[in-house]
């Protein structure tokens, strides 16, 4: 379910895609240094976006420091270093982790994600002991979709409603909140990402799903009825559309009223360039060519 | 008060011009129809407030001009000819952010008038179900296609994905892909380049 959350590149400049790396490589770091080698492996970008949109409210400077890595031996290249956000961030990312291999070694019996998970175990087990309330929440809405997804749920609104309420919980950070007010931006925004992002892998999905035979909920809100499949992407094309442009337009309304003090470029792409670019490339994609996500 | 300077996003030394095009921009920007289906349309209010009274003081001092009332400030409620109370305290619950109240009074009754779907649908905008939203309201305008009110908010939900839209392309996104094969192609080269230790482009 991740990794649709990523900058419009041509439209970055060099100086921002570098800090958009630093803030990666911070990520990666951190779960290295404070986890081990394994989690690394389930670093992606949503993450990362994470990082960049609450360290952009933050009062404290970033510590920038050019470093070398296994991955990229030969030169050095800016890291982000002793940030909370960067560890909430990393955090976050094999929680969300954590969950969705388990979620896959339930529903398809995948014994790949089922090792992958036991191998996360550990890291997660530290993780929730730090965030116990957080992990709480995030599991409580995970069982509300796995609810909602035995019920057939034939509204795409409410089977978003979960994940969306999910990402609310994710983008409050209460250490990087001083206010009430930039808490309640940060969750609407969260409420409109978890929402796009649930709504497009949806659509993304689709045609797996209608073979493989699992959940999804526009086979139900649009009378799947075994008709041809890409014909049935067509005819709902539209109205996901609609959708998903209209959560972007909700999230970018909603961005426009924080306090930004960093990151403004970086984040701007994202919101109004990535993130539209990503729903035209889903929307378009023929149905046999399934577009890349990140992991 | 904010430095009004930073308000506007304009330098400390900008001409009247640059100020009152800032401000025009900014205006725009949060002016509070488009924050109508925005739970948080209140922030966006003070927001326009300190616009307001960024400009009104900038004015003041720089050429001593004064200018005729702030934009933006003007908001027509909701349900101004409303004369049925029940759903004005919808309204007013609607307004006031008090969502849940507003969704429980519209559970409690029969009624399934025009009306009835219309605040429904401004209920389901603002938590968020735009899709329940859309077809709440296109069912408030066929059953009463002479209510300018409802036909207004099904226009500004179908103007609003254009909005979005307009902004990402002023800012240089395009759809056509000619360019970007060409830039996906690059960065796949470079990127096999950096698996392999060399490097293709030097700053990526």
């Amino acid at each position: 379910m991740f990794g649709y959350i990523f900058p419009e590149k041509p439209e970055l400049k060099i100086k921002e895609y570098e800090l958009f790396r630093a803030y990666y490589c911070g990520i990666c770091k951190s779960i290295a240094n404070r986890y081990g080698q394994i989690p690394r492996l389930t670093l992606n970008y949503d993450s990362t976006f994470l990082a960049i949109l609450l360290s952009s409210i933050s009062e404290v400077e970033n510590d920038l420091k050019m470093e070398r890595c296994i991955v990229h031996p030969s030169r050095k290249r800016g890291v982000i270093k002793n940030s909370d956000i960067i560890d909430y961030a990393s955090d976050i990312n094999i929680i969300l982790a954590y969950y969705k291999l388990k979620d896959d070694w339930r529903d398809e019996k995948s014994i790949k994600s089922g090792a992958a998970a036991l191998f996360l175990e550990s890291a997660f087990k530290k993780i929730k002991r730090k965030y116990a309330e957080k992990c709480e929440i995030i599991s409580h809405r995970l069982r509300e979709l796995e609810k909602l997804e035995k019920e057939c749920c034939n509204s795409m609104d409410r089977a978003a409603e979960p994940f969306a309420r999910l990402m609310e919980e994710i983008m409050y950070y209460p250490e990087t909140c001083k206010d009430e007010k930039q808490s309640d931006i940060l969750k609407w925004m969260g409420y409109n990402i978890g929402r796009w992002i649930y709504i497009i892998d949806a659509y993304n999905d689709l045609e797996d799903d209608i073979r493989k035979k699992t959940y999804n909920p526009f086979i139900y809100q649009f009378n799947y009825a075994n008709s041809d499949v890409d014909s049935f992407r067509e005819r709902i094309r539209e109205k996901v559309e609609f959708n998903l442009v209209y959560t972007l337009n909700q999230l970018a309304k909603t961005y426009e009223l924080l306090e930004i003090k960093r990151n403004k470029g970086i984040l701007e792409n994202i919101i109004y360039m990535g993130m539209l670019k990503k729903t035209e490339q889903i929307l378009n994609a023929r149905s046999c060519k399934k577009i890349e996500k990140s992991i | 008060m904010k430095n009004p300077y930073e308000v506007l996003g304009v330098r400390e030394n900008a001409s009247e011009e640059e100020i009152k095009k800032a401000y025009r921009e900014l205006v725009k920007k949060y002016h509070p129809d488009q924050y109508r289906d925005n739970p948080l349309s209140g922030l966006a209010e003070e927001k326009l407030r300190e616009i307001n009274e960024a400009y009104d003081y900038l004015m003041k001092n720089q050429s001593g001009g004064n200018r005729s009332g702030s934009w933006g400030q003007s908001r027509e409620s909701y349900g101004s000819r409303n004369n049925n109370e029940f759903y004005s305290q919808v309204r007013r619950n609607i307004q006031m952010g008090n969502i849940s109240a507003a969704e429980s009074m519209l559970n409690s009754t029969n009624d399934r008038s025009a009306e009835w779907y219309f605040l429904r649908g401004l209920v389901f905008q603002r938590r968020g179900w735009y899709d329940e939203a859309y077809s709440s309201i296109q069912t408030a305008v066929n059953m009463d296609p002479s209510n300018f009110e409802y036909r207004n908010a099904l226009n500004q939900m179908n103007m609003s994905n254009a909005a979005y839209r307009q902004t990402a392309y002023g800012r240089g996104y395009s759809r056509n892909d000619d360019l970007c094969t060409l830039c996906q192609f690059l960065w796949c080269a470079d990127c096999c380049c950096e698996c392999t230790g060399g490097d293709l482009i030097g700053c990526c």
